[in-house]
């Protein structure tokens, strides 16, 4: 009864989230849209246990993927155990050479990632991807619930549900962790990037300082913002939401007019700490996801708890005559992509597409992982009065503060095409809250 | 075994002024196996202050901001260098060996360079140094120097196709050439006895050591090369890397003279 009241106010809800700007940006064909991204009133909604499961597979799968990345930018020991193949780490575009020795504080690599899973129907979770670099999403959930609560109170009140608004607190707990000394701030590229809208939130949210390029400087080894009447005070944490490449045209991409420069410098020095730290997209590569079990049992001596789709790597000769024994039931992904590009299904391909896929798998068989086709389950959206069911997956949040935290909420995101896979916001999904019940 | 003094300057003149700039310097030798550095200055001028520290392919770095209006910047490192106490520079940390022993950048090849690999017929050497310098000897008479023909954009695979190039089209595309072959290899910048500018060889892996040679003078490096950086190609170790906000049209010089010091002669002095 109460989820129908919710019901109600879907309309409500959404002219809010329009007059708060909660919008994503996209760009096509070379120009910016603005779009409102969707919001769906019927939850999501994971049981206590249920999200007891998944907390304890969610923290050994972020834990290991830190332990990894660790080694990798030191010793390599996983690659020299044999475990990893060298190609896929240092013939990867996520590597990158500069973090080579540089030593985050407290170890920390992904302080904030971004864990895509979905159930299939017969109740298993699935891990999708993994998103390690600036994942974005959790301000959405946040501020749904919130607006929520406003026009529909009672829901909150009857039901037993983990209030999500805490994810500011979690965040802020992540910043203190590794503050060397200083404020902190959160650095966005701008108005016109598709997640600026979360940016502020956060700053809001948290009390740090939203600030862009230009507000900070480097000097003598330390990094300072600017304030607004000039002065300069020591930042001890920035959490940026600009990707590596763009971070510091001094030490990555030179063309760079949104980055600091030298601020990576102040890093490898230790005088500041950087959220997420530079060079993770080594770790989170679809062709690096095949590997994750195996660097849980690799770093932690255990079982994976969350599963992986089943994924093959025509890399390895075996897995490469099964990909074309199978062509029809898998789904190819380019390694190099991400939200939701190079995604292609084999038994959608035309005879002409699949021969060309075919003889560029052969030709380039690193780049491209298959996996089976789960058959996932469907979630009910509204879509225009009546209830239709559409392919939906989770982005969980796991934070790596003193100790692992995982949200008690996420971002379900759905698919508005019936016909869809495909449920990233750049692609035009929806999302809806997502409920963990509480005991 | 001999003792080299370098001076490495560089000069840029703006024909406006230049509100801010940041710099990062690559041209510090480091001691290793083979050379030992002494009396190394550092001048920037107008004065700026700078800090140093090690990339993360462990060169070293001088770097810093000038945030006062300037119409030129320059600087001058100096210093003596004995080079030629060993055949090899580095032993090779396992590790980091295996960041050299994938295409990346400016040294990926190409068809016309796999094929060039393939008429080679060097498949029946075993000993990585011998197949290197095998490869290294066919390849300085195939591949001609002309200067000025190509620039630092250009890759191993347009460098080679050209059939001509300067010293960092020879070590990108000898790079290639050693990958191919199964060869750890990595892009060197550094000096050499002479007048001119920088110059640039690949250091290859072999027997757990990294043995330089240089493909654009045909040679091993031994007692006549100063190194400064390493990288996996010339732009992970780029001698001069900066931005500045103004400045309009800039001009850019570079001189350097390396040349042997004979002790006889300073004690005579």
């Amino acid at each position: 009864m109460d989820r129908l009241k919710l019901l109600e106010h879907t309309d409500t809800v959404n002219e809010l989230l329009a007059r708060y700007g909660v919008k994503f940006g996209i760009y096509k064909n070379n120009t910016f849209h603005e779009q409102l991204f969707p919001f769906d009133a019927i939850p999501r909604v994971i049981e206590a246990d249920e999200f007891d499961y998944l907390e304890k597979g969610l923290k050994q799968r972020v834990v290991a993927l830190n332990m990894f990345l660790k080694d990798i930018y030191s010793k390599k020991q996983i690659v020299k155990d044999g475990v990893i193949p060298e190609d896929f780490i240092f013939a990867s575009s996520g590597y990158m050479v500069e973090c080579e020795g540089v030593t985050p504080i407290k170890d920390v690599y992904s302080h904030i990632s971004g864990i895509d899973l979905v159930k299939g129907k017969d109740g298993t979770w699935y891990i999708l991807e993994d998103n390690l670099r600036v994942p974005s999403g959790a301000s959405y959930p946040m501020i749904a619930r919130d607006l929520c609560r406003r026009s529909s109170p009672g829901t909150f009140s009857d039901l037993k549900i983990e209030d999500n608004r805490n994810y500011a607190q979690l965040l802020r707990r992540t910043m203190d962790n590794v503050n060397v000394g200083g404020h902190s701030v959160i650095l966005t590229p701008g108005r016109y990037n598709a997640a600026y809208f979360e940016h502020s939130y956060l700053a809001e949210k948290t009390g740090a300082h939203l600030v862009n390029g230009s507000e900070l400087t480097v000097e003598d080894d330390k990094l300072y913002f600017i304030t607004a009447n000039g002065e300069k005070e020591r930042v001890g944490v920035v959490y940026r939401r600009i990707s590596d490449e763009y971070l510091d045209p001094m030490n990555f991409n030179p063309e760079s007019l949104i980055g600091i420069p030298h601020i990576y410098d102040v890093f490898r020095k230790g005088n500041v700490a950087l959220m997420n730290a530079p060079g993770n997209g080594v770790a989170d590569d679809k062709g690096i996801y095949y590997f994750v079990p195996k660097m849980i049992k690799y770093y932690l001596g255990e079982d994976a708890i969350l599963n992986n789709a089943p994924t093959y790597l025509p890399f390895y000769e075996d897995d490469y005559k099964y990909v074309i024994e199978n062509f029809d039931n898998l789904v190819l992904k380019d390694v190099a992509e991400a939200g939701g590009y190079g995604v292609v299904f084999g038994n959608k391909m035309t005879k002409q597409e699949k021969a060309d896929f075919l003889e560029l798998l052969k030709a380039e068989p690193r780049r491209f992982i298959a996996q089976e086709v789960i058959d996932f389950q469907d979630l009910d959206i509204v879509d225009n009065g009546i209830q239709v069911p559409r392919k939906a997956d989770l982005r969980a949040f796991v934070l790596m503060a003193d100790e692992p935290l995982v949200w008690k909420s996420g971002l379900t995101r759905f698919s508005r095409n019936p016909d869809s896979f495909i449920v990233n916001s750049s692609q035009g999904g929806g999302f809806k809250d997502t409920w963990v019940l509480s005991r | 075994m001999k003792k080299l003094h370098f001076d490495y300057s560089m000069r840029i003149d703006y024909e406006e002024m230049v509100s801010t700039c940041s710099f990062t310097i690559k041209c510090i030798p480091q001691k290793n196996n083979r050379q030992v550095p002494d009396n190394v200055h550092i001048d920037i001028c107008p004065p700026t202050k700078y800090c140093l520290g090690l990339d993360g392919l462990n060169n070293p770095q001088i770097y810093g901001k000038n945030g006062y209006p300037h119409d030129y910047f320059t600087y001058r490192i100096t210093g003596d260098v004995v080079v030629g106490l060993s055949l090899y520079d580095d032993l090779a940390e396992p590790g980091l060996a295996m960041i050299f022993n994938h295409p990346h950048g400016l040294n990926i090849p190409g068809e016309n360079i796999k094929k060039y690999y393939d008429s080679l017929d060097v498949d029946g050497i075993d000993d990585p140094y011998q197949k290197a310098m095998r490869i290294m000897y066919r390849f300085h008479d195939d591949y001609e120097y002309m200067t000025n023909s190509t620039n630092i954009y250009t890759t191993a695979e347009e460098a080679f196709s050209q059939g001509h190039g300067v010293c960092q089209d020879f070590a990108h595309i000898f790079i290639a050439l050693m990958h191919l072959a199964g060869i750890p290899a990595r892009y060197v910048t550094g000096l050499i006895v002479g007048e001119g500018a920088s110059h640039a060889w690949v250091e290859v892996l072999s027997d757990g050591k990294w043995y330089g040679l240089d493909p654009t003078n045909n040679k091993p490096v031994f007692d006549e090369h100063i190194k400064l950086g390493v990288g996996r190609d010339a732009n992970d170790c780029m001698i001069n890397r900066g931005i500045m906000h103004g400045g309009g049209l800039q001009t850019q010089t570079i001189n350097v003279l390396v040349e042997e010091i004979d002790e006889r002669k300073m004690e005579n002095d």
